[in-house]
């Protein structure tokens, strides 16, 4: 039997994920160790990547498991099992407007009829306003969308934030929150259906521990 | 100042690829496989055409069709998938038909990918649809069909899983249509976290919750512990099934996890998913509502199989397809001995090309040479007659 691949996200979860594994009795003491991205741990094999890359590997079936958040499924709309909400790691998705400048930006729509919104996340913020059937440009940055108003790249801006300081510091303000993101843990579909006796269970005891959090 | 000659474009539109030799004839040998199992129970093919009109009931796939405009200005599309054409050809051709519509397919279809995944935009689809009856019977006809098929194609280590849109339906009857139909939304997704929050929220009691999470987890024995109204039906489907067709090892697993992406699923649904593939090899199940949307509703169930990952499954497996007849290359002498000694060769059941071979395709070859019209000289010196060489190899 080949072992279980579980992928997770390097970055911001990484520490509760492995907080998580290790209390539900998961060996993940050699991750990390060095610089190794694939580790092999007993019956797991352990995959280490960016946050992005986790839905497109576990939707692909080169990983059977991953913690990911759903900020990151929600971007990008992999058709991967959503089993539990480990409910670390909260976010919220916003638009956001410069704090003195939301009269004047609605200003603008009426008289120009679209507004630009700059963000890293382009699915999400293009989801959103077609929803609220509001015009927008959206214009996609790889970093720092704090930025675009303030240098007249864009009206709003749609980001991830977590406690707002970021925002707050970029003299922006939260227009209206889109969605709240916790980590998930997801799993391949076929995988999930095919070694169900080896991921049900381990599904079983990270629900709990999340509960019990 | 460039050339006046553009550099050629010499790799097909993103999505789209070459299907060279080898494995055109390995494809070929998965379509012979498929199509006599599906003829031998009584499936008869059609070919409904490549393009079809894009309407509002052009079916859920519609956003991922790849469409263009005719020249008389309507929007047309290259058919995502062949259960659509079906269902708007029933309408026309077989609206008052009486009795049981089994028809058979093998055909590529088209679909919209993202780029930069690797995806491809064209692969052939094999499947069949079983339009007029409903019931177990029915149900298990198709099921047996597909294990049948996969078997004969030579796939081990195949499970099929079975589950049932309706009885996942009712696990959220305590809540009413405007509030289960989000929790549905969800599970087609693929969110389970997300459909039990809806369900939470809009006031599903905590002992509903529980017996619906429990029913989802059920796979295999465990169905026993369901107690949904009408489980017994998927048990009932499932051994009808196994006495259509017995196969080794048992196949069959009941599964109610298995909600698919496609809404117009109403009853059993399944799928055969194989450890070589991080995608399942073949869905279907129960549609009835499909045919309703052309004007025509009668009961439906099919399943496609996704050539390219059967094939995948099988090649990993480490399947050949059946070794075919050698051929024998033939260096020509003079031409007129060479032209009679190829059609005596023929003529006796031999596959002959003249001339050096470019592309093998796999097959085993014999080099030779024309010694006259009715001798060849083999690469190990012999001389024998095309009759004795007839008799080596056939």
């Amino acid at each position: 039997m080949t072992p279980l691949r579980f992928a997770l996200a390097q970055g911001v979860l990484l520490a509760d994920a492995l907080t998580a594994l290790r209390t539900v009795g998961l060996d993940v003491s050699r991750l990390g160790e060095d610089r190794r991205l694939l580790v092999p741990s007993g019956d797991i094999e352990y995959v280490l990547a960016r946050p992005s890359d986790i839905a497109t590997y576990v939707e692909r079936g080169a990983a059977d498991l991953g913690i990911v958040g759903k900020d990151v499924l929600m971007e990008s709309a992999a058709r991967v099992l959503e089993l539990v909400d480990l409910r670390f790691g909260a976010c919220r998705f916003v638009v956001a407007a410069p704090r003195d400048a939301l009269e004047r930006s609605l200003d603008e729509y009426r008289h120009l009829g679209s507004l630009e919104v700059a963000t890293k996340y382009p699915r999400v913020a293009e989801e959103h306003f077609r929803r609220r059937g509001i015009q927008v440009e959206i214009v996609k940055v790889a970093g720092s969308a704090e930025l675009a108003p303030q240098v007249g790249l864009a009206d709003w801006i749609v980001d991830l934030v977590a406690t707002g300081a970021t925002l707050a510091a970029n003299d922006l303000a939260v227009v209206e929150e889109i969605a709240t993101s916790t980590a998930r843990l997801i799993a391949n579909p076929s995988a999930y259906q095919l070694r169900r006796e080896e991921i049900a269970p381990l599904a079983e005891r990270l629900a709990s521990w999340a509960a019990g959090r | 100042m460039g050339s006046p000659f553009r550099e050629p474009v010499l790799a097909p539109p993103r999505g789209f690829r070459d299907i060279l030799p080898t494995e055109a004839r390995e494809l070929r040998a998965i379509e012979r496989a498929l199509s006599e199992t599906f003829a031998s129970h009584g499936y008869v093919p059609i070919e409904p055409p490549m393009v079809e009109h894009v309407t509002p009931d052009s079916g859920p796939e519609r956003h991922r069709s790849m469409q263009f405009l005719d020249r008389d200005g309507s929007l047309v599309a290259l058919r995502p998938d062949i259960t659509t054409a079906v269902a708007r050809l029933v309408a026309q051709r077989y609206r008052d038909a009486a009795g049981a519509l089994r028809l058979s397919y093998f055909a590529p279809v088209f679909r919209e990918e993202p780029a930069m995944l690797g995806a491809e935009r064209q692969h052939d689809q094999a499947g069949v649809e079983l339009v007029g009856p409903s019931g177990p019977l029915a149900d298990a006809e198709v099921l047996a069909l597909l294990a049948e098929s996969l078997a004969r194609c030579g796939l081990r280590d195949a499970t099929i899983e079975i589950g049932h849109v309706g009885l996942v339906r009712r696990a959220f009857a305590e809540l009413s249509d405007d509030d289960s139909a989000p929790v549905m939304e969800a599970l087609r997704a693929g969110d389970h976290v997300g459909a039990f929050h809806r369900a939470a929220n809009a006031g599903m009691r905590e002992d509903g919750l529980a017996r619906a999470r429990r029913a989802l987890a059920a796979r295999g024995p465990d169905i026993e512990s369901v107690d949904i109204e009408g489980i017994e039906e998927l048990r009932e489907v499932i051994h009808l099934g196994r006495d259509l067709f017995a196969g080794e090892p048992l196949w069959g697993i009941p599964n109610l996890s298995l909600v698919p992406e496609l809404p117009y699923y109403t009853g059993v649904v399944f799928e055969a998913l194989h450890p070589k593939s991080g995608f399942p090899i073949a869905t279907g199940g129960r549609y009835d509502l499909l045919l309703g949307a052309f004007g025509t509703p009668r009961r439906a169930t099919g399943f496609a199989i996704n050539v390219p990952r059967l094939h995948l499954a099988l090649f990993e497996s480490g399947w050949r397809p059946e070794r075919e007849r050698t051929l024998v290359a033939l260096s020509p002498a003079g031409t007129r001995e060479t032209a009679q000694l190829a059609a005596s060769l023929r003529a006796r059941g031999l596959v002959v090309a003249i001339g050096a071979v470019a592309e093998r395709a796999g097959l085993e070859i014999i080099e030779s040479t024309v010694v006259d019209r009715d001798r060849v000289r083999l690469a190990d010196g012999r001389v024998m007659t095309a009759e004795d060489l007839a008799r080596e190899l056939t």
